[in-house]
């Protein structure tokens, strides 16, 4: 167990999908030749087949402590970056005739190919938006499966990173990553994957998808930092649980599951006894506690509501943007250089 | 077995495993045995990989020849598909690859590729690397780690379903590493591994070749033409 343990909470009832924090991400960290494919983070509509497609059922992570056998996601079933046919519609003499479209074959799959999807019924039919990075695991199956000790778990912060120097592109974190969070650059030959952002941690600064989220959505901080907001919604109001608590890893990425709206009776009158999202959806996703965290921001949001004042919604309101990342408020402009350092 | 001398023919007029000098080396058929699971280095590698999906290739035909300051062996094995790697072959794909294993040091275990302060030394080949091989040595499993890739040579061919590789260097290698130091007219120990790409199989999921001298066969590197 290392000494400290960076974590992100992300309030699902706030996440518009707009995709900011994938692009500040790919900006950021996945532009080189072979990471084409990769996006570090990525949103989801739920309920839905997420990224890679089927990724709950590839296997890998624990079961009563036991390392369970996974299988190795498809670049296809993350979806393969498209290329634009831009000679051909710009300078093809084709003028009006020609509109720009997807090099070769139309593709099949994407990144968030069923983003307006979602599940129910009309006129009960529901949705939200899962955004997903790497869990900065207590447990993390990746650095456990590495025969060669390739992923490492910052001691300092607890954020999982890949030596490249270590690696040889055997790939076993990325079956044994329940998450299929793990990656594969197939120019370099070595896994990647998402890194919190340490060269801006340690400067102060928090990670990328976090500060320029413009729902407000994403938390930052220790864990053990009572004063600041993770240890707050996670341990003492206990609304944010991680995704998949049965797959053995304690991610230190924590969800505040959606509220979502009421339903509609048969006779067509709002049905306040029942709610859009089924309990059972949530509960398959974040575990039993699910229910627990419902009934607290429900009578929370009732309280400030009522009253005007309530601890919990304030802090998940985050008024002041900055007291939403745990003292890494700096802004990356305010820092000379950022760069991508080896560890001495 | 015995490495053949074939005075004045180098070993850049070795790699190609159809050249006229490998026709009359005699070849030795070696049976090979998948790893045991038991030996793999973590939980999630012992799972994915129980005994008996370990080891797709059983055979290889081996035959090795020197000229008086290099070495180099020919391994031919039964092998249908070509596998090059993860390129072009949607990320899931891994290389076929062979290497020859030698203690680095005296009594080096080869069923854990060596122990602390015992070393072996491997001279690898993987078909997405081919023509530039690697110098590897290792004290225990998961510790292998790349010394050099100039001094080792590997080419392989595949045709009639099956790989020809040719792997080799100079009987006396320039390092301080902890490899192979080999000598015209000794005795020396070595052994086979191949890896089946399409099974998955890398890392020390693979074949190995277990001879009668604490797991090593036995290398004459014989001086007479
Ligand atoms: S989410 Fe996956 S890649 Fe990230 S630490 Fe956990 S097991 Fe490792
Ligand atoms: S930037 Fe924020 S609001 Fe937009 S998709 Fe990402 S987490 Fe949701």
């Amino acid at each position: 167990m290392g000494k400290r343990q960076l974590a992100m909470v992300m309030d699902l009832n706030k996440c518009l999908g707009c995709h900011t924090c994938t692009v500040a991400c790919k900006q950021l960290w996945t532009r080189d030749e072979g990471m084409e494919y990769m996006w570090w983070n990525t949103v989801n509509t739920m309920p839905g087949r997420g990224t890679p497609r089927d990724w709950e059922q590839m296997g890998g992570g624990f079961r009563e402590g036991e390392a369970q056998p996974g299988r190795l996601p498809r670049r296809a079933e993350f979806g393969e970056a498209w290329k634009f046919d831009h000679e051909g519609s710009y300078y093809g003499g084709q003028g009006d005739a020609s509109h720009l479209g997807i090099k070769g074959g139309s593709p099949d799959w994407g990144p968030n190919w069923e983003e307006d999807e979602g599940g129910g019924k009309y006129p009960n039919s529901f949705h939200f938006y899962m955004p997903r990075i790497c869990n900065h695991c207590t447990h993390p199956a990746c650095v456990e499966a590495c025969p060669r000790g390739a992923v490492e778990k910052r001691e300092e912060d607890g954020i999982v990173t890949v030596n490249e120097d270590r690696c040889r592109g055997y790939r076993f974190c990325q079956s044994a990553c329940p998450y299929k969070k793990m990656y594969f650059n197939h120019q370099k030959k070595v896994a990647q994957k998402c890194i919190f952002c340490f060269p801006r941690i340690e400067q102060g600064v928090a990670p990328a998808c976090a500060r320029q989220c413009p729902g407000r959505v994403r938390f930052v901080g220790y864990r053990d930092d009572e004063a600041a907001p993770i240890y707050k919604l996670v341990d003492k109001w206990k609304v944010a649980l991680p995704l998949h608590p049965e797959y053995g890893t304690e991610p230190n990425v924590f969800y505040v599951p959606p509220v979502g709206p009421v339903s509609y009776g048969a006779d067509g009158d709002i049905d306040e006894s029942k709610p859009r999202i089924p309990d059972e959806y949530l509960v398959s996703l974040f575990g039993p506690k699910a229910l627990d965290a419902l009934v607290t921001l429900k009578a929370e949001r009732e309280k400030k509501r009522t009253t005007g004042a309530s601890e919990l919604m304030d802090l998940l309101i985050a008024y002041e943007w900055k007291n939403m990342f745990g003292g890494f408020d700096r802004s990356p402009e305010a820092v000379s250089v950022i760069h991508w350092r080896k560890k001495s | 077995m015995k490495a053949g001398f074939v005075p004045g023919v180098p070993l850049q007029g070795l790699l190609d495993a159809q050249a006229p000098a490998w026709r009359k080396a005699p070849a030795q058929v070696i049976g090979l045995t998948g790893t045991p699971s038991a030996l793999q280095p973590t939980a999630a590698v012992r799972a994915e990989f129980p005994d008996g999906r370990i080891g797709a290739v059983k055979q290889v035909s081996v035959s090795a020849l020197h000229n008086g300051s290099e070495l180099a062996f020919r391994l031919a094995w039964q092998d249908a598909s070509v596998d090059t790697g993860a390129d072009g072959q949607d990320d899931v794909g891994f290389p076929d690859a062979a290497a020859i294993l030698f203690p680095g040091s005296p009594g080096a275990p080869l069923m854990t590729m060596g122990a602390p302060g015992l070393p072996v030394n491997a001279w690898y080949w993987r078909a997405d690397e081919d023509g530039r091989g690697r110098q590897v040595t290792a004290e225990g499993l998961g510790t292998t780690q790349t010394v050099d890739r100039d001094q080792v040579h590997a080419r392989g061919r595949h045709d009639n379903g099956g790989w020809a590789v040719v792997i080799g260097r100079s009987l006396r290698a320039r390092s301080a590493g902890a490899v192979a130091q080999l000598e015209a007219g000794a005795a020396a120990s070595f052994s086979v591994a191949v890896w089946e790409g399409s099974h998955g199989e890398r890392a020390g999921i693979k074949a190995i070749a277990l001879g009668p001298l604490s797991g090593w066969h036995e290398l004459v590197v014989d001086r007479k033409a």
